[in-house]
């Protein structure tokens, strides 16, 4: 049933900052949320929210908030909190989703502090705070997902980040690391959900080669307008990737 | 002076007992041995070179341009120096010199181009005292180093403060991070740049990474883009815009990956090399010819003849069909060669390479910046190869380009390529480094190739 009245729907993706927050091949999430909305019927739609007031946050149906380097994140702090932190808390009251990865991650939390003592404050959305470490953290990742339902029950992506993440009692993690390093190398969790946000180190990008993970998001954010089913994707090409990581990893 | 002779002995031994092991084709091991017993072992060769150095440095373009040098050298009769075969580093720079010493342990040539790579070049500076210095661009690399960069470029601009008296450097004007580097010098470098509009895009591809004023943070402007993100920008602040180039090409002219001409100072050149990068490699190239002293007539004369190097456009046959290797390492470089393929060459068949090797960067991600999209309805045959065939095969999907089965195995991509190609058609091999030596490996061991260190 979900397709005829999917049909006329209109389904927007939200692009925080796409070009200052997206060096890390991150636009790979963007591209596989408006395909895949596509194959399932809906009408895909692109905001881009770049410096400056922005239109159209109310119409967002996913926001998507990716990597920077140093440089360019010092380029949003002030843009984030004046013009998008408020549309962006009354979205995830009313069931619009979230997905940020590495800077964005970190930016949706308390804090980032360097190794030098410095803080920037984030905006507090995650109940998350990172510290600087000496050591960046770069390789595959495999995690065992914590969200229930999820089948595969793994999440593959590669992370590069010296950030140390700590989760406090509003969040939760996204899953648990069966290889590589995650939200900080010591205690086994990576990422973290809080309500309709989920914030991640993996990049790959995380979404192509987790389906799953994609249309779990999707699905989510339909719900609010009362239909969160989504017909069947072929998804044979996804889950070899993902798999080939998996393989790796075990020979490891 | 007996350590350097000692020195030289031993790396020179090194390198004759790796090339006959084949491995790699000896070309930074005797760097090793010849820097631990003597570690200013390069400063002492160099030093015996009768003109100086030419280093180069930037993210894409270093082997064709050091090669395009070296060969402008030769054809003034000159015996240079060079570190070829891709072994960029330090170590390949001294192995290529203790190649050339002569058993007194002395260097007998008269120039040295050294290619070398971007983290390197502060120490290259230091110990080779260059009398040009060449930076092409400074584009996204490997994503797992890249925290790096901005590092690079304060460390490149602190090694061009310090040039010996009467050293060049010469820039890329149109490439912003490079203009940022050239502009807090404390003298005017020689600046080049690109000046035709009609091959020009609008905006910029999903590959740029260099989009704001280094000075106040604001979006940069593009009035023109070639390559990546090197084009002709402005901030709309007014504090920070492309330098006026000293050198400029003109009138260009692209031919597949078989020809371009352009027009520097009047002059007319044309390249047996193809896409709008070489462009950017051959205007390098006669900057720093020119620069020496090389007249640009004999620069255009010679520049007619030149071949390419191992995997840059380089051609192979097999019963009547054609193949095209290119490189094509990271998202400006991958997007060009796509382009160029497709646009101008309108190639049809394709093998697209991905390893995740160190010397290929280990993360993958960047090829979601890639726009291969480009391939849509367009390529009839392409098969996703290299190690990571399977994430490529995802970005064709998403791309809605149709693709063949991924196929790891370099011998059986060939082979699904070969079976699709007809007699007297041109298939093209874009492929990152390690994955290209993957298939230029399987080509050598079929007999359609020579081994790169005979080419
Ligand atoms: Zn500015």
């Amino acid at each position: 049933m979900g397709a005829a009245i999917l049909g006329n729907m209109r389904f927007t993706v939200g692009w925080l900052y796409p070009d200052l927050m997206n060096i890390y091949g991150d636009r790979g999430n963007i591209l596989t949320l408006l395909k895949r909305a596509e194959w399932h019927g809906l009408e895909p739609h692109l905001v881009e929210l770049g410096r400056g007031a922005a239109a159209e946050m109310q119409d967002v149906d996913v926001f998507f908030f990716g990597g920077g380097q140093d440089r360019e994140q010092a380029l949003i702090y002030d843009d984030l909190r004046q013009y998008k932190q408020e549309s962006l808390q009354r979205a995830v009251d009313d069931g619009v989703q979230i997905l940020a990865v590495c800077g964005g991650y970190q930016l949706l939390g308390h804090y980032y502090q360097t190794a030098d003592g410095e803080r920037f404050d984030g905006i507090g959305m995650l109940d998350v705070k990172t510290e600087a470490g000496k050591k960046r953290f770069i390789g595959d990742v495999v995690v065992q997902t914590g969200i229930e339902g999820m089948v595969p029950d793994t999440l593959v992506g590669f992370e590069n980040h010296s950030g140390r993440t700590f989760l406090g009692p509003g969040a939760k993690p996204l899953g648990k690391v069966l290889m590589g390093k995650g939200n900080n190398g010591s205690d086994k969790t990576e990422g973290a959900v809080q309500g309709n946000i989920i914030g991640t180190y993996l990049h790959g990008s995380l979404l192509p080669k987790n389906p799953h993970l994609a249309d779990y998001v999707i699905g989510k954010a339909l719900k609010r307008r009362g239909d969160g089913a989504l017909s069947h994707l072929d998804d044979s090409a996804e889950l070899a990737a993902h798999g080939w990581i998996l393989q790796r990893a075990q020979r490891r | 002076m007996i350590r350097k002779t000692a020195a030289v002995w031993a790396g020179k031994a090194t390198g004759t007992l790796s090339r006959v092991t084949r491995r790699g084709g000896g070309t930074t091991l005797p760097g090793d041995v010849a820097r631990a017993i003597d570690p200013k072992i390069l400063t002492r060769l160099a030093q015996d070179l009768t003109y100086g150095s030419i280093v180069i440095t930037g993210t894409n373009g270093k082997t064709t341009t050091a090669r395009l040098v070296s060969y402008l050298l030769e054809g003034a009769g000159h015996r240079v120096v060079s570190n070829r075969a891709g072994a960029n580093l330090i170590f390949g720079a001294t192995a290529a010199a203790l190649d050339r010493a002569g058993a007194d342990g002395r260097l007998r040539a008269d120039w040295g181009v050294f290619e070398i790579d971007e983290a390197s070049l502060p120490r290259a500076v230091d110990e080779i005292q260059p009398r040009a210095t060449l930076v092409l661009n400074l584009f996204r690399d490997q994503l797992d180093r890249y925290g790096e960069l901005e590092s690079i470029a304060k460390k490149i601009e602190q090694a061009l403060s310090t040039l010996p008296e009467g050293a060049r450097a010469v820039l890329n004007a149109d490439d912003p991070r490079v203009a940022e580097i050239g502009l807090g010098l404390p003298y005017r470098p020689l600046w080049y740049g690109l000046d035709d509009v009609s091959i020009a895009a609008k905006t910029l591809p999903h590959a740029a990474d260099a989009r704001t004023c280094p000075r106040c943070g604001a979006s940069l402007i593009f009035d023109a883009v070639y390559v990546g993100h090197d084009g002709v920008y402005r901030c709309p602040n007014g504090d920070f815009a492309r330098p006026e180039p000293d050198l400029r090409a003109t009138d260009i002219k692209l031919n597949g990956f078989e020809s371009l001409a352009l027009t520097i100072a009047g002059t007319r050149i044309e390249l047996p090399l193809g896409g709008l990068y070489n462009c950017y490699n051959v205007l390098a190239a006669y900057a720093v010819a020119y620069s020496v002293g090389l007249e640009p007539q004999y620069i255009a004369d010679r520049l007619k003849t030149f071949k390419p190097a191992f995997g840059r456009q380089e051609r192979v046959e097999f019963r009547g069909r054609h193949l095209v290797l290119v490189l094509s390492k990271n998202p400006a470089g991958f997007n060009e060669t796509v382009r160029t393929a497709v646009d101008l060459a309108k190639g049809t068949n394709y093998i697209l390479g991905l390893n995740d090797r160190k010397a290929d960067g280990t993360d993958v991600s960047w090829i979601w910046d890639v726009d291969f999209e480009q391939l849509k309805d367009r390529a009839r045959v392409v098969i996703p190869a290299g190690v990571r065939a399977h994430d490529l095969a995802v970005r064709l999907k998403y791309a809605g380009v149709k693709a063949e089965a991924p196929e790891t195995d370099p011998g059986k991509a060939l082979d699904v390529l070969i079976k699709n190609t007809d007699e007297g058609d041109t298939a093209y091999v874009l492929c990152t480094y390690t994955a290209m030596l993957d298939i230029r490996a399987e080509l050598v061991r079929r007999g359609w190739a020579q081994p790169y260190w005979e080419t």
